[in-house]
């Protein structure tokens, strides 16, 4: 929150008391007096305020008829009333009709008004809060029921393709096209297993605690380099990479785990089967304070029109091949929870180069 | 009963595979036409227009790029002696109340059937 002065418009036609409050209070707060209720309507529109101040009684209307007033309009300004009086009347219309937070007696006791004032911006920052609270969770619930919609798409539509491959082999008594049956099956489950396994990852990526250590990003790679390589859909595929470390570099190696699998795993699934000798290259510069990391490929490429989206939680860019949607919603995660940040330029038909640039988290 | 004309729209190259090879199994059809693109089945509508026979389209609903529902807001925009030779039966593994309320009051869409599909059920709404 910034630490601007609580913003006070004062209302009284008392000019001396205006002045008076004014000079005690304007070092701290950010003040603004009117002796007319008409002005202070003005006021009102231009300017936004956090409490307001009114005398009870002035000409035209009195500070409850003012607040009663406003009230619907302006339902965020906490309210005080300053009277000279104690007019139980006033007290209960202010409370009922005005809705007041607080009253100050005349003449007054600054220590009393400097309490009732700081009192009564807590409550307003404290609805503030909530308020923003709240639009945060109605944007988190949103954002899970969409989650649980393609969720739960994406873990029944492998299934349902799994019992109507079922439901086929079951007319046939060829054993040749059983076996064809079986293998549809096996990469239906397969999908379904990345699936889950994605789900997984988020999950950990978003609540698990991170646990910071040691990189070493030649080991990573290779780690990674060893799960994927085996994949069918691998094919005439080369890795390169050239990576220069020097100094400690921190960070959650999960998290790296999580981003260079799910990069790969793309440029793999991708790659551009017209092309002659298709290619990933891993290139990793780091030094104790930073890491930038580039991964290119030949492969098919990212259409224009979905560079900015494809790390949009379910997006899919193609039609054929096309994954969940939820691999590099992770990848962008994982990014921003390690104060990261990740370009692409890709050109369709050519390739894409991913480019990550980490800060070393040193505690 | 006389054999009908298919088209099959799934961005699933499974599913495309399971239901063409069921459609034809079941003597149901003898020519079924995959798209694995909701955008590319709209084309083809399109540009056969007087040429197409009477024809089923069974239509996934969750598809990149393009919807089920997103193709049905293209289809309502076709010239009518178009619509008049298609039936449409949404194909979907969806068990969400909001899809299925969705399909069941589209003018277009006949029924939804689920996934896997069941050549009885369809035999049946054919008929």
């Amino acid at each position: 929150m910034s630490n601007k002065p609580i913003r006070i418009l004062y209302i009284d036609d008392e000019e001396h008391n205006l002045h008076s409050f004014k000079a005690t209070f304007r070092k701290q707060w950010d003040i603004t007096t009117t002796i007319s209720v008409v002005e202070a309507l003005e006021i009102l529109a231009s300017k936004d305020f956090n409490i307001i101040l009114a005398d009870q009684r002035m000409p035209i209307m009195t500070g409850v008829q003012f607040f009663e007033k406003i009230r619907d309009q302006y339902p965020n300004i906490i309210r005080i009333l300053i009277t000279g009086h104690t007019d139980i009347g006033a007290a209960i219309d202010a409370i009922n009709k005005g809705e007041v937070f607080r009253f100050i007696d005349k003449p007054w006791d600054y220590v009393y008004v400097e309490n009732a004032i700081t009192h009564a911006y807590d409550i307003y920052k404290t609805r503030e809060d909530l308020k923003q609270r709240n639009i945060e969770l109605q944007k988190a619930n949103e954002e899970l029921d969409k989650f649980v919609y393609s969720a739960s798409h994406d873990l029944r539509a492998p299934l349902m393709s799994v019992l109507g491959i079922v439901n086929l082999a079951l007319l046939e008594d060829d054993l040749q096209s059983q076996n064809e049956y079986l293998e549809l099956i096996r990469k239906s489950v397969k999908k379904l297993d990345t699936f889950i396994i994605n789900i997984i990852d988020y999950y950990k990526n978003a609540r698990g605690v991170p646990v910071i250590s040691n990189i070493n990003f030649e080991e990573l790679i290779t780690e990674v380099q060893a799960t994927i390589q085996y994949l069918p859909e691998f094919g005439r595929l080369k890795i390169t990479s050239d990576i220069q470390q020097e100094g400690v570099f921190k960070s959650d190696v999960m998290k790296l785990r999580i981003i260079f699998n799910n990069l790969i795993n793309n440029a793999v699934k991708f790659q551009d089967p017209s092309k002659e000798n298709p290619f990933i290259h891993l290139k990793v510069e780091a030094s104790s304070e930073h890491a930038k990391i580039i991964i290119e490929d030949n492969g098919m490429g990212i259409r224009e029109i979905d560079q900015d989206k494809i790390f949009k939680m379910f997006y899919r860019a193609g039609a054929t091949n096309s994954g969940s949607g939820i691999g590099l919603y992770i990848v962008h995660e994982a990014i921003s929870k390690l104060g990261g940040g990740i370009n692409i330029s890709s050109v369709y038909g050519t390739g894409s180069i991913f480019e990550l640039n980490l800060p070393s988290i040193n505690k | 009963m006389n054999f009908i004309n298919i088209i099959l729209i799934d961005d699933s190259a499974f599913d495309l595979f399971i239901y063409e090879k069921l459609l034809i199994k079941s003597g149901i059809t003898r020519t079924v036409k995959t798209f694995n693109s909701a955008r590319e089945a709209l084309k083809f509508l399109i540009s056969e227009e007087s040429a197409l026979p009477q024809t089923v389209i069974l239509l996934d609903l969750q598809m990149p790029d393009m919807n089920g529902f997103d193709f049905i807001d293209a289809y309502a925009k076709v010239p009518e002696g178009l619509k008049n030779k298609i039936q449409i039966f949404m194909l979907s593994s969806t068990i969400d109340s909001r899809d299925i309320e969705k399909a069941r009051s589209s003018p277009y869409i006949i029924d939804l059937l689920p996934k896997p599909l069941e050549i009885e059920v369809l035999k049946n709404r054919l008929a």
